[in-house]
C-alpha cells in the first residue's frame, strides 16, 4: 500500500480524449517533484494514452483505479 | 425592443449575424448588432498556402460591410467586459449597450510574446497574415537543413493545419530540388497526429512515404534559440534551422474579466445547447468555446444554426431545443491537389474519408474560399 497525499485532483470525466491526457500534463507542470497528481477520466483512450505518456515523460503512474463509469489514475512528479 | 448581440467578427460571428439577419428580415422590432473593432474579414484557412507562392494576401480580405447583411448594425469597437447579471457590455470607450440575447464569438488570442522571439530567430508561423509573408521569406532563402513543425500548446486552430503544412512544405522542397538536403519533423503533443485514431493511422502512412518524421508526446517547453533548439516538457530536444511553431492559444481576455471562461480563456460552453454555462441569455459558437470539437469553422458554421433556432425561440419566448450533435467537416490537405474529407460528430467517427477522391476534393478545397464568401458567411447556406 503506497502512502501518499493528493495534491492536484484534477475532474476531467465527460471530457473527450486528449483532454484529460491535457490536463493531467498541465496540473504536472504546476506540481512539485514528489507531488502526487489524480485524474478522473471517463474516456476509454484514456487508459492508453495517460500511462503511455507517463512513461514517456518518466513520471511513475502509482495506481488506477477502474470505477463504474470512469477510471483513477494517480500519478507521482518523479523529476 | 430585443437587441441580438454578437462579439466577434469572425467568421462564427459573421456567419451568426448574417443567419439572423435572413431569418429575422420582417421582424424590425429585433435589433441585430455586431460588436467587432475590424473593418475587415480575413479568410484564415487560405493561408495554409500563402507560404508558398507567391501571390498577394489581399485575396483573402473582403471589407465587413460588404459580408454583413444591411439589417445588421456594426459597431466598430472592442468590447471590454460583460455584465451577466445586468445584460450589459462595456465598450473601449466607455460606450454601454444593453442585450436581451447575446453570442459570444470571440476567436482565440495567439499569444506570440510568450516565445519571446525576434525576427532573427528563424522562428515562424502562418496563423496570420503578418507572419504568413514572414515564413515565405524564410522558405525562399531556405537551402536545406532541420525545419521543425510543432503546435505551442493544445487546443489550437485548425488541428490538420500544421500536418497540411507539413505535406505542402515536402512538396514545396521538392520543387525546389532541395527536398534531399531537408529533414522535416513532425513534432506533437499528443500519441498521434490527430486526436482520431482511423485518420491518424492514414496520416502516419502518408508520413512515412514523404520521409516526415513524427515524434509523439513532445509537449513544447521553450527554445533555446542560442543552439537552435525546441525543448520538451518530457525533457526531449530537437535541434532546427527554421522552426514552425504554433503560437499559444488562449481565449480573449473579456472572457477572462467577465469571469466567463476557463484557465486558459475558453468560453465554458454546454457543448449541445451552446448556452454559456449558467446563463441563458448567452450563447457561445466558434474557436472562443471550451467544447471538445475541433477549433474550426465548419463547428462554427454547424453550430451557428443551432443558435439562430434557439435564439428565435427565446426572442418568441419560448423553450429553446434545438441541439447541437458535435457535426465537423473537415478537408484535410496531403498535397497542394489532394486532400481528404472528414465528416465527423461527438458520436460519429468518419467512416468514409474520401481516401477515393483525393483530387476532387483537392479542387475543392482550393474552390472553398468562392463558397466562404459566397454562401456561408453570408448566411445562405
Amino acid at each position: 500500500m503506497v502512502d501518499y497525499e493528493i495534491s492536484i485532483s484534477i475532474d476531467a470525466r465527460g471530457s473527450f480524449c486528449p483532454g484529460p491526457m491535457m490536463e493531467l500534463i498541465k496540473a504536472i507542470r504546476q506540481s512539485e517533484v514528489g507531488d502526487f497528481v489524480e485524474v478522473l477520466s471517463s474516456d476509454e483512450g484514456s487508459l492508453q494514452d495517460i500511462p503511455a505518456w507517463i512513461a514517456k515523460a518518466k513520471h511513475e503512474l502509482i495506481d488506477t483505479v477502474k470505477k463504474a463509469d470512469f477510471n483513477r489514475f494517480i500519478v507521482k512528479k518523479t523529476w | 425592443m430585443p437587441i441580438a448581440v454578437i462579439l466577434g467578427g469572425g467568421f462564427a460571428g459573421l456567419t451568426i449575424a448574417n443567419k439572423l439577419a435572413i431569418k429575422l428580415k420582417k421582424r424590425k422590432e429585433v435589433e441585430i448588432v455586431l460588436i467587432e473593432p475590424a473593418d475587415s474579414h480575413l479568410y484564415e484557412p487560405g493561408l495554409l498556402y500563402y507560404p508558398f507562392n507567391d501571390k498577394p494576401l489581399s485575396k483573402l480580405e473582403k471589407p465587413i460591410s460588404k459580408i454583413l447583411r444591411k439589417n445588421v448594425k456594426h459597431i466598430k469597437q472592442k468590447a471590454i467586459k460583460i455584465d451577466y447579471e445586468n445584460k450589459k457590455i462595456t465598450l473601449e470607450d466607455g460606450e454601454v449597450i444593453d442585450y436581451n440575447c447575446l453570442v459570444m464569438a470571440t476567436g482565440v488570442d495567439l499569444k506570440e510574446e510568450r516565445l519571446g522571439l525576434t525576427d532573427k530567430d528563424n522562428v515562424h508561423h502562418f496563423y496570420s497574415a503578418e507572419a504568413t509573408l514572414k515564413i515565405r521569406e524564410a522558405l525562399k532563402n531556405f537551402k536545406g537543413g532541420n525545419i521543425v513543425i510543432s503546435p505551442s500548446t493544445v487546443p489550437y486552430k485548425c488541428p490538420p493545419a500544421p500536418i497540411e503544412f507539413a505535406f505542402l512544405l515536402d512538396e514545396y522542397l521538392r520543387r525546389k530540388k532541395i527536398r534531399d538536403k531537408t529533414n522535416i519533423k513532425f513534432l506533437y503533443p499528443l500519441p498521434r497526429p490527430f486526436n482520431i485514431r482511423v485518420v491518424a493511422a492514414k496520416i502516419l502512412k502518408l508520413f512515412e512515404k514523404k520521409d516526415i518524421e513524427f515524434e509523439p508526446f513532445f509537449n513544447y517547453d521553450k527554445i533555446d534559440t542560442e543552439n537552435k533548439k525546441i525543448l520538451s516538457f518530457e525533457g526531449d530536444e530537437a535541434s532546427y534551422d527554421l522552426l514552425v511553431i504554433i503560437p499559444p492559444h488562449e481565449g480573449q481576455d473579456i472572457i477572462k474579466d467577465s469571469g466567463l471562461g476557463d484557465k486558459e480563456g475558453f468560453v465554458l460552453t454546454d457543448r449541445e445547447t451552446l448556452q454559456v454555462e449558467g446563463q441563458k441569455s448567452i450563447y457561445a459558437v466558434g474557436d472562443c468555446t471550451n467544447i471538445p470539437v475541433s477549433k474550426a469553422g465548419t463547428v462554427a458554421h454547424f453550430a451557428a444554426d443551432v443558435i439562430v433556432k434557439n435564439m428565435i425561440s427565446k426572442i418568441d419566448n419560448k423553450e429553446p431545443t434545438a441541439r447541437y450533435d458535435g457535426k465537423t467537416l473537415c478537408f484535410l490537405v496531403t498535397s497542394s491537389s489532394k486532400s481528404f474529407l472528414l465528416d465527423f460528430s461527438f458520436k460519429k467517427e468518419p467512416r468514409k474519408i474520401g481516401l477515393h477522391s483525393w483530387r476532387i476534393y483537392g479542387i475543392m478545397k482550393k474552390l472553398f474560399q468562392y463558397f466562404y464568401f459566397g454562401g456561408l458567411i453570408t448566411g445562405r447556406i
